[in-house]
Order: C-alpha cells, then sequence, then structure tokens
C-alpha cells in the first residue's frame, strides 16, 4: 500500500496517523497475508457475513413504553434546551 | 439533437409506528430529542433489530413495482461522518435489496409509459439540525426512522415524464398505505438524475438535482437542468458531474460547494443485523394487503363503470374516497356513476366547507347508497341533499331519520302538487296573462309560488310541468 493511499484511507475513516510512511509499510504485509487467503478457491460459497445471527431477528412495529431521552440528553457533552449542541458542522 | 435521460431516487417515509431498528416511536412533531434511545443514537454494545411492519412494507412496495424480491436480503452501513447521524453510519442495503429489477406504469398526456425500477431498499432516516453562529443544533427525533428508497433506470425522458411519474407514485404508496406522500413535509422526497447527449450515444454526464418538495418543482427543475446542458453541451464545454440545488425562487439550478473526492461510502455487511429470509407466512401477509394500481383503477372506472375522467381522477387521487366509494358499490347496486358523481361533488364539497377529513365524519358506504337512493326515488328533495349531507358528517345519523326529522320529504302526491298550481295561476292573473302574451319568463314567477305554497317540498320541476299543462303551453 503506498503512502498516498493509506492517507485517503485514514482520511475517511476520520484518524489522525502520526507515522503514515511506517504505517504503509505496516500494511503492506498485512495486505500480503490477505493476498495469501485469496488464493483459496471458494468458488461456489456462500460468503459468511455473520457467524452467529441465526434466523430473523424482528420486531413487533409496537412502541416501547419507556422514555429514557431525558437521561441521554443529560449525558451530552453540551445542550441547548433540548437539542445536543456540537460547533457548527456547516 | 440532444435526448435526455432521467432518473429519479424517491424515499418515503413508511407509516410505521415506531423507527426501523428499535422502539423509538416514529412519530412528528414532538420537542427535540424526545424519541431518543440508546439503539437510535447508536451506543456501544446496543443490538438493533428490524420493524417487522417496516419489512412488510418494503417488501409490498417491491411487489407492487414488479420486482425480483430478495429471498434472502441484507443490511450494509453506508459509513460516513456527519453528526445527522450519531453512529457515523446508516443502516442500510447495498448488495441484497428487498427488491431489484422492477417496473411502474405512468400515464403522460394519455400516453402510457413504462419505467423500469432499478431497486427497492429500506434505509434509517438521519436527524436534523439547525445551524446558527458557532454552533449547530442536533435532535435526533427522525434518526432512525424508516425510509424505504426506490431507484429508477433513468428511462424518463421529460420533466413531464418525472412529474407524472411522481403523481402517480405519490398516489400508488397512498392507495398500498404505506406512506401519506406529503412532499411538502418530506415524508416523500425525491431527487432526479439527468443527463443529456446526441441522440444514439447513450447516457451522457449526469448531474443529481435536489430540493425538489414538489412535482410541479421536479418538472420545472428538470427542465431547467436539461435546457442548462445544452447550452454547455453547444458551447462545446463539458458538463461537470456534480449535485444541484433546485432554487425555488428564481427557478434555477445552482452547483452545490462539494468536496473535491467522490463518496466513499465503504460499505459493508452490516454486523448487528442478521440477513432477513421471508418465510410463506410473511410473503402471505404481503399478499394480503397488495391493492388495485391507480392507474388499473382509473382504467377500470373510465371503460367499465363509465365514469367521467373527473370522477375518476378525483377517486384514484384519494384513497379514501376510493376505498368508500368501492365500498358503497360492493354493498348493493348502485348506479356507479351516480355514487361517483355525488362523492366529488357534494360530499366533497360540503366536507371541505366544514373541514372535517372523511375518516372524521360519519359518512359510510350504507349512508351514501341510502342518501343516493332517496334522492333517486324521489323521496328527498334533491335540493337538500346537501344539508343532509351536512348533517351526516357531524350527527351520527342515516339520512332516513334526518329526512324525516327535518321534513326534507319531496311531496309526491300528484293531487297535492295540481292544487297548488291551481292556487298559483288563481292568484296571480296578471302573470299568467304576461305568460299567455309570451313572457315564458314570467313562469319562473309562478314555479315560485308553487315552491312557496309547498314550503320548498314540491319537486320544481314537476311543478314547472304541471304549470305549462295548465296553461297550455
Amino acid at each position: 500500500m503506498n503512502v498516498n493511499e493509506l492517507k485517503t484511507t485514514a482520511q475517511l475513516a476520520m484518524l489522525d496517523i502520526p507515522d503514515p510512511e511506517k504505517l504503509a509499510q505496516a500494511f503492506t504485509e498485512m495486505l500480503e497475508n490477505f493476498s495469501k487467503m485469496m488464493e483459496v478457491d471458494v468458488e461456489g460459497l456462500e460468503p459468511t457475513t455473520h457467524a452467529l445471527a441465526q434466523g430473523n431477528r424482528l420486531r413487533n412495529d409496537t412502541p416501547r413504553g419507556t422514555d429514557e431521552s431525558d437521561a441521554l440528553l443529560a449525558r451530552a457533552p453540551a445542550r441547548k434546551d433540548r437539542f445536543f449542541k456540537i460547533p457548527n458542522v456547516l | 439533437m440532444y435526448q435526455s435521460f432521467i432518473g429519479l431516487e424517491i424515499h418515503i417515509h413508511l407509516l410505521t409506528k415506531t423507527k426501523a431498528f428499535c422502539g423509538c416511536t416514529s412519530e412528528f412533531g414532538a420537542p427535540p430529542n424526545t424519541h431518543i434511545c440508546p439503539v437510535c443514537l447508536g451506543y456501544p454494545g446496543v443490538l438493533p433489530a428490524a420493524n417487522e411492519e417496516a419489512m412488510r412494507m418494503s417488501y409490498m412496495v417491491a411487489k407492487i413495482l414488479h420486482c425480483t424480491l430478495s429471498p434472502k436480503c441484507y443490511f450494509d452501513r453506508k459509513n460516513y461522518f456527519y453528526p445527522d447521524m450519531t453512529k457515523n453510519y446508516q443502516i442500510s442495503q447495498f448488495h441484497d435489496p428487498v427488491g431489484r429489477d422492477g417496473y411502474f406504469d405512468i400515464e403522460v398526456e394519455g400516453e402510457h409509459k413504462r419505467v423500469r425500477i432499478h431497486d427497492v431498499h429500506l434505509e434509517e432516516d438521519a436527524g436534523k439540525m439547525i445551524h446558527s453562529g458557532k454552533t449547530s443544533l442536533c435532535d435526533y427525533n427522525r434518526a432512525g426512522t424508516s425510509l424505504l428508497e426506490i431507484v429508477t433506470e433513468p428511462d424518463l425522458v421529460t420533466g413531464k415524464d418525472a412529474e407524472a411519474f411522481i403523481r402517480e407514485f405519490r398516489r400508488m404508496v397512498r392507495h398500498l398505505g404505506v406512506c401519506d406522500g406529503n412532499m411538502e413535509e418530506g415524508s416523500l422526497r425525491c431527487d432526479a438524475n439527468v443527463s443529456i447527449n446526441l441522440q444514439g450515444q447513450g447516457l451522457g454526464t449526469k448531474t443529481e438535482v435536489k430540493n425538489l418538495n414538489s412535482a410541479r418543482f421536479v418538472r420545472k427543475a428538470l427542465e431547467y437542468e436539461i435546457k442548462r446542458q445544452k447550452r454547455v453541451l453547444t458551447k462545446g464545454e463539458k458538463v461537470i458531474q456534480e449535485t444541484r440545488l433546485w432554487d425555488g425562487d428564481n427557478n434555477v439550478t445552482a452547483g452545490m460547494r462539494t468536496k473535491e473526492k467522490a463518496h466513499d461510502y465503504r460499505y459493508f455487511p452490516e454486523p448487528d443485523m442478521p440477513p432477513f429470509c421471508p418465510d410463506d407466512a410473511f410473503m402471505a401477509a404481503v399478499d394480503e394487503r397488495m391493492v388495485e394500481l391507480p392507474l388499473a383503477k382509473k382504467q377500470r372506472y373510465l371503460n367499465d363503470l363509465k365514469l367521467s375522467l373527473d370522477a375518476a381522477e378525483f377517486l384514484v387521487e384519494d384513497s379514501k374516497f376510493c376505498d368508500l366509494f368501492e365500498a358503497a358499490l360492493a354493498l348493493e347496486s348502485s348506479e356507479p356513476k351516480l355514487v361517483a358523481n355525488w362523492l366529488c361533488g357534494d360530499v366533497q364539497g360540503q366536507l371541505k366547507r366544514a373541514d372535517v377529513s372523511l375518516e372524521e365524519s360519519h359518512i359510510s358506504a350504507g349512508r351514501l347508497n341510502e342518501l343516493v337512493g332517496l334522492v333517486e326515488s324521489g323521496k328527498l328533495l334533491r335540493g337538500k341533499a346537501k344539508e343532509v349531507i351536512e348533517l351526516i358528517i357531524n350527527d351520527d345519523k342515516d339520512p332516513a331519520v334526518i329526512v324525516k326529522e327535518q321534513g326534507f320529504e319531496q311531496v309526491l302526491d300528484e293531487s297535492q302538487i295540481d292544487d297548488w298550481v291551481k292556487q298559483a295561476i288563481d292568484g296571480n292573473p296578471q302573470a299568467v296573462e304576461q305568460i299567455q302574451a309570451g313572457n315564458k319568463k314570467t313562469l319562473s314567477f309562478l314555479v315560485g309560488q308553487v315552491m312557496r305554497f309547498s314550503k320548498g317540498k314540491a319537486d320544481p320541476k314537476k311543478a314547472t310541468e304541471k304549470l305549462e299543462q295548465a296553461l297550455g303551453l
């Protein structure tokens, strides 16, 4: 992986990378291991997206009786009335 | 010559009681951050679960759009960083949505067009933000509510096509009962992709137009955008792929300031949500709620029931009136045309005047039929039908009862009417003279006299006939 690719990836994940050159080297090694795994023939096999999930997990369309909103709001670092307040992102 | 290609992305808010993946109510209008919980705020360790009704409605829409329904649909994470979602991702569907490869028929100026549907997928809506000064304020009441996205292929050609699509689509979701279709309030939203190219050269470079909150704006924005792209290409320049916002005040689209890098949402299977496999019972419930498409219904009303175009349009536009109409026809052998005319005439008019919705009123299929029957059999004065309707709207009473209580019965007794006619003629020799001298207008004066004697209970048509007879006209 070249450094620019890593920087783009880090930017997408909003990560601050202190030493991109060093990490790019580590990533390259990691990706080599993956490419080894890619050699395995998986033709006709369904990808395993969920190892543990079995069956449908559905919920009735019934409103939950409890209201935790005040407690959740109370945990916010900054508020204005009932709004969560953050720096202007526009 | 250039040709144009338009594809639509439509988002509808599903009419579920709760959000898509948690038990918060999805009702609007509450104070900010009232309907929030650890799941829709994306707290660590929470486990979302799909709303069964949202899944059902999603499959209903995919089915009515003739899609291939997924036997195993997956949820995916769409990663993006913006504080309208606290999780930094949106649960959506990408690789295996609810439905694919469908179509929807529309009618544009009397001509039928088939528009292919690329896919139908369920996702969650984001929260709302207010930006002011140094701060942004976040309200997550809407975050996590069920949003169904329908993506068409670029089969629409003109702004008119797109407007017709939106209108027909809105009718469909209302009839299906999955969305209220209100564009102004944002429960039905539409973005449009449009490109133009020289004839036979396929799709051009597209722009995406947003901020279209009415069907009319969709048309106007696309008409503008097609003209703009033509100007660009004619000058020998290139269309830039970008998102443009419709500015309804100035009737133009304007490029949005966007970051140079294209979005990369890095979709991957949502680990917290198992795939969903609809079973037979689920599909049976979906089938049970299928309805006749409004366009097909309109054709049936015109061709089989011989309704007027206005009446047919009115009924399919409002599914509540349409349901009442169908229920009235199912009850007994009322003449469909008469029932339809009463519905879109005085019933609608009186409801509007009373500012009462059809559901709130006491009008029912049975009462509607009864009213039509009373008028047709001559038992109710036609002129009083409006008042009867007004009374049924507010009072829980049958038309026959109201007619009796209010004394709205029409006098059908011929000899009684003859007496009034005689009285009118005898009492107004001057008027009779004028009529016989050729002034036919005076006849209406005598009709008025008969109506006065009868206290409005005679049939004016009958009175006119009898007066003409008596005067040898």
